[in-house]
């Protein structure tokens, strides 16, 4: 697999140069055939944007004024077919059927059954009167497969339902201008070289070079990262499409303003469309779980076959004729497939996912539950994953002091002081200078959750206004508007003068924000605690300070000043003249700083601190800027404290970076364009030498590129790469969510894209759910172990009566219906039980397991089941049988050899020990007798072996009995086994029989046996760590 | 192999058998016929048992859902105020619901 991905690399590079040669050609044709998965892996082809207006109009051969003429318009439509993105092709119901039908553990299962339909078919062919045993079990292990299936089916059905439900089938209408005219169609019709108009509130119909822009801002959060919305203009600022100005993209959303555009691309041939047709085209892997399982088969089939292969040589070596040995070696085998374990394993999985949907966490995937317990690193976007994805006034400066303002979700941190003077003015400026305001009808809704007309940092402003001084619309009332001059990137301040609150005063105060250099430039002044003093140097190199450290924060900072203007010269009813400024801008006073962050959430520096004293290596992905990165990285631990990036050492000891050795810093941030150059072997040595990565300014591309770095890293010199989550938000996120071993969506905040190309959801977009995940998944690993521990122990009492049948020819002591019973009855619900057991140790203290070496079966699980608990449970059973014939005259010694005898239907006076005779159907009485209390004796050492299956390493008394469900299980599995053999009619039906109560306690010994060996062993393992016990024995 | 396994097993066989063998031949002398077992009476016996065993499984199922529901999720070994945080994620994830129509209009 990694040959194969690195070589699609190399295709990829190389059609980039062949691309380069001839780009004009490319343009065109390439863009038809662009399906291919190497070349969607590259950057964005877009060069619209460097093309002036007019090359972009000739191009599509459409006026800027007119738009394009209706015929051309049918005509692209025809050629580029609609502006829709083709939906991933789904899987039809009845593949995803046959997948829960003949996957994984389920072939076993099939192979069981299609071996016991050739052995009925020989033995129908070979004998008078076959026996039915082998129709039967081959009939039920494919209901088994069958009843699992369609259970598994369904379960996913379900989870793919709440999927369903995400997806908003609200139609697009976009207003375009054809032939001169206004026209508002369909999205679906818009077509390249359509003049396009978007407006505050709309949705970007296709790719758009802008031509002309009214402060449209877009917000390319879902495509970029970035929380803060984006101006745009008709200019072009960067090379990179992505990053340039003038292009505004399909399915962003236009914040505020108005533009202009012309549609360069449609459909799955806008950057959009080509990420949905990257994540669509990507194949993931088996999941972990998957990969076990069918190590465990493979475990499991060359026991049985060789246990097959043995005793069919055995037989033959006995005189059995090769037939009868054919049939015996199907019967062995088969005997070794545990029915119960696919129901089993897909119960654990399933109540593993509902207690984890319980917990936010839906799980797409059955077998993705366990996914997240074996991962080893986390890759996770920024915005809206580990942020709140809000923008909120984190920080103030005034009085020549940092004030903290609360940042939290419930507002439950620290508050300041609100006392002063200066804070009143500086809210003032803030809540009148700033035209974002509250949509309305939301009085009901606490400040933080209602919703705002309005940039983000404006909303951010007001939000923090409402919270601290009350309502901004009456203070808004109170001081009207008088004019206002908007925010321009020449300016790089917004302005506005009102009314004062004070009726008698007839001055007006002018308010002013912006960039806090070009504020300070305009003032003279600064107010501290209420008084206006003179801006002098020290005041200034204060600010430098607040100002330097705020923005090394990542923070977006804005000064603030006013003016109460003097009344001689600007009476009451002055004609204020934005266009033509006619009153004084300058020597203002200056108020303060506010500086504005997306915070962490509340949950995520505790979620990552665990994650990290679980193994994992938290990495953040983000296309935000490296600064405003960094500052998070550092706010939610993934960068922890004291840890420095090279840049960090470099200033510290003040060197050139050059100087400082990268092995020094454990700590470090990328830059996307940096990364646009590392070869895949420095790609490696940065992820294996720091622990605290931070990626920035990436494209969804360079997403799956680092991605598929983490799964290249080898853990502790395994060869197996490590196992990766991902997590994610935006539709940038979505080929990165595909490829990683586990992707995981945001359900609120989420795209549609994100969470169908994810495996998991987490419901409240909670970083901290993923922990919960991880722990889940840990625990149902080690407790499947158990279970599958449980369930292959009663195999041996199982297998060895019919061996001993072969072997020694004595009646057979445990029939195929009595298996049945135990594998599909009474073992089912103790097996389960084990999925409710507690953890025995701290499981988040651990390191994430090695794939390679921790394995969900291993020779040692088999070794304990089979070689030591199932012997010993074998032994019980036995002992059971041998009392019962005994009883009933027929002592061990005469049994060897009597099978012939015993099973002839015309020796109807077979003598006993002591001289009794019998006929063939009491001998088959005794016989059933036998098997009943064989599965009676089987029931009762399960009691010992599910106890001693609940822990691997504490002893049960260090446990406790508190897993309830087993209890019931233990009182279920009894009263079925009392049941079958005691309910009127049974003898009939399924050929058991009444047992007298002494045949009960036979077994109760080799359960004490049981219970007391493995108590003696798990001592062992624990006093010597590390010791022989342990590397022999500990599954 | 086998054949030490089958002494072994055999051994403790005598042994209960000769004990039982003796057992009823002391019941002989009551003049109770050791071939006849009350197999009706045994039948109910069982039953009985079986049923109580069962009545008492369920029962200990229903007093976990009814009582003791909080009890599963503690006896996990959990980091004190994990279940403040679940309950804090319920508040939020509902209350942020109406946020997506927030971000398409915005």
């Amino acid at each position: 697999m990694g040959y194969g991905r690195s070589d699609s690399y190399r295709v990829a590079t190389t059609t980039e140069k062949d691309e380069k040669e001839s780009p004009k050609k490319a343009d065109t044709k390439a863009e038809k055939k662009i399906k291919d998965m190497d070349d969607l892996k590259k950057e964005v082809p877009l060069t619209e944007h460097k093309m002036s207006v007019e090359e972009v109009c000739q191009k599509y051969s459409t006026d800027i004024v007119q738009g394009l003429t209706n015929a051309k318009a049918a005509e692209y439509l025809a050629r580029d077919g609609p502006n829709a993105l083709t939906p991933p092709p789904t899987t039809p119901e009845w593949v995803k059927f046959c997948r829960q039908l003949f996957g994984g553990f389920s072939i076993l299962l099939w192979t069981g059954a299609i071996l016991c339909f050739l052995a009925y078919a020989i033995q129908a062919a070979t004998e008078d009167e076959p026996a039915g045993d082998n129709l039967y079990l081959g009939i039920v292990l494919s209901a088994v497969v069958i009843i699992t299936g369609c259970f598994s089916y369904f379960q996913e059905a379900k989870s793919s339902k709440i999927m369903e439900s995400f997806k908003n089938m609200v139609p697009q209408q976009a207003l375009v201008i054809r032939e001169g005219e206004k026209m508002q169609i369909n999205a679906e019709e818009v077509v390249a070289g359509d003049l396009v108009e978007v407006k505050g509130g709309d949705r970007i119909p296709a790719d758009l070079r802008i031509v002309s822009s009214h402060g449209c801002k877009v917000d390319n959060s879902s495509l970029t990262g970035e929380s803060e919305p984006q101006t745009r203009s008709p200019d072009c600022t960067h090379d990179n499409p992505l990053e340039t100005r003038n292009v505004a993209f399909f399915s962003t959303n236009c914040v505020e303003g108005t533009a202009r555009g012309i549609v360069v691309c449609t459909g799955d041939r806008t950057v959009m469309g080509r990420i949905a047709t990257l994540t669509s085209g990507l194949e993931s892997g088996k999941t972990p779980i998957a990969k076990e399982i069918e190590h465990f088969i493979h475990l499991i089939t060359g026991v049985a076959v060789f246990l097959g292969i043995t005793f069919f040589i055995l037989a033959v070596c006995l005189g059995y004729t090769w037939l009868e040995a054919v049939i015996f070696l199907i019967g062995i085998i088969v005997a070794n497939v545990p029915e119960g374990l696919l129901a089993t394993v897909t119960v654990c999985l399933t109540l593993t996912a509902k207690r984890m949907a319980r917990k936010n966490c839906l799980v797409k995937n059955l077998e993705a539950v366990e996914t997240l317990g074996s991962t080893s690193t986390i890759c996770s976007d920024k915005t809206g994953t580990l942020t709140q994805n809000r923008m909120t006034v984190a920080h103030m400066w005034f009085d020549n002091q940092i004030h903290e303002a609360d940042t939290t979700e419930d507002q439950s941190g620290a508050s300041f002081d609100k006392s002063s003077e200066t804070w009143l003015a500086l809210a003032r400026v803030a809540a009148l200078c700033n035209r974002a305001q509250f949509k309305a009808a939301q009085d009901q809704l606490p400040i933080l959750k209602r919703d705002v007309a309005g940039d983000a940092s404006e909303s951010a402003l007001l939000k923090c206004i409402e919270l601290s001084c009350g309502s901004v619309k009456q203070m808004r009332e109170k001081n009207k508007k008088v004019a206002e001059i908007p925010f321009n990137s020449t300016n790089k301040y917004q302005l506005s003068v009102h009314e004062t609150e004070n009726e008698e005063d007839n001055r007006y105060l002018l308010v002013m924000k912006g960039a806090p250099e070009r504020i300070l430039d305009r003032c003279s002044t600064i107010l501290i605690q209420g008084k206006e003093q003179p801006m002098d140097e020290e005041m200034k190199d204060a600010f430098q300070n607040a100002y330097m450290e705020l923005g090394g924060l990542g923070e977006r900072v804005l000064g603030f000043c006013h003016l109460l203007m003097p009344e001689d010269q600007y009476p009451k009813g002055f004609a204020f003249d934005c266009d033509d400024v006619n009153f004084t801008t300058e020597n203002l006073c200056f108020v303060g700083l506010m500086s504005m962050i997306d915070p962490p959430r509340a949950a995520v520096p505790d979620a990552v601190g665990k994650c990290r004293s679980a193994g994992i290596k938290v990495i953040m992905v983000t296309g935000d800027h490296p600064i405003t990165a960094k500052a998070i990285a550092k706010g939610v631990g993934i960068i922890s404290e004291g840890n420095e990036t090279v840049e960090d050492i470099a200033s510290r000891l003040n060197i050139p970076v050059s100087q400082v050795n990268p092995r020094d810093a454990k700590a470090c941030v990328i830059h996307g364009t940096d990364l646009k150059d590392l070869s895949q072997e420095q790609m490696d040595d940065i992820l294996r030498n720091h622990t605290e990565i931070v990626f920035a300014r990436t494209s969804p591309q360079q997403k799956l590129i680092i991605v598929e770095g983490c799964q290249r890293q080898v853990r502790h010199t395994q060869t197996d790469g490590a196992i990766v989550a991902v997590t994610g938000d935006g539709v940038n996120d979505s080929p990165a969510l595909k490829k990683a071993d586990i992707g995981v969506a945001m359900g609120i905040s989420g795209s549609d894209v994100s969470k169908q190309a994810a495996d998991m959801i987490l419901l409240d977009d909670n970083f901290a759910s993923i922990v919960t995940g991880v722990e889940e998944g840990r625990l149902i690993f080690d407790n499947l172990k158990k279970s599958i521990a449980y369930t292959l122990t009663s195999n041996i009492p199982e297998i060895t009566p019919f061996l001993f049948f072969i072997l020694v020819n004595i009646p057979l002591p445990l029939g195929t219906i009595t298996i049945l019973c135990i594998d599909l009855g009474t073992d089912m619900v103790p097996a389960i039980s084990l999925a409710y057991e507690a953890a025995e140790s701290d499981i988040m203290k651990r390191q994430p397991r090695n794939p390679t070496r921790d394995k969900l079966v291993n020779e040692r699980l088999i070794s304990i089941a089979y070689g030591q608990i199932g012997m010993i449970q074998a032994l019980g059973g036995f002992f059971s049988y041998f009392v019962i014939l005994a009883e009933n005259g027929f002592l061990p010694s005469l049994l060897v050899g009597i099978r012939l005898n015993w099973d002839d239907r015309s020796n109807n006076d077979l003598e006993d020990s002591y001289g009794q005779q019998w006929t063939y159907e009491q001998r088959k009485i005794v016989e059933y007798t036998c098997h009943t209390a064989f599965f009676v004796s089987i029931v009762v050492v399960q009691w010992a072996d599910v106890i001693i299956c609940k822990t691997r390493r504490n002893s049960v008394f260090q446990q406790g009995m508190r897993n309830k469900i087993l209890i019931f299980g233990l009182f279920e599995e009894t009263a079925l086994a009392a049941f079958l053999s005691y309910t009127p009619g049974m003898d009939v039906a399924l050929r058991m029989y009444p047992l007298k109560p002494s045949w009960w306690f036979c077994a109760f010994p080799y359960s004490f046996l049981i219970f007391v060996y493995d108590e003696i062993r798990k001592l062992i393992l624990r006093r010597n760590p590390g010791g022989w016990v342990e590397k022999e024995t500990y599954y | 192999m086998e054949t030490i396994m089958f002494f072994l097993i055999s051994l403790p066989v005598y042994v209960a058998a000769e004990k039982d063998l003796s057992a009823e031949g002391g019941k002989e002398t009551k003049a109770v016929d050791p071939f006849v077992y009350d197999y009706h009476s045994l039948r109910i016996c069982g039953l009985v048992f079986a049923v109580v065993l069962f009545a008492l499984g369920i029962l200990l199922i229903l007093s976990r859902k009814c009582r003791c529901s909080f009890n599963q999720e503690k006896e996990k070994p959990k980091a004190p105020g994990d279940e403040e945080a679940t309950a804090e994620n319920l508040i939020v994830s509902k209350a942020k619901e109406p946020e997506p129509e927030a971000k398409a209009e915005n």
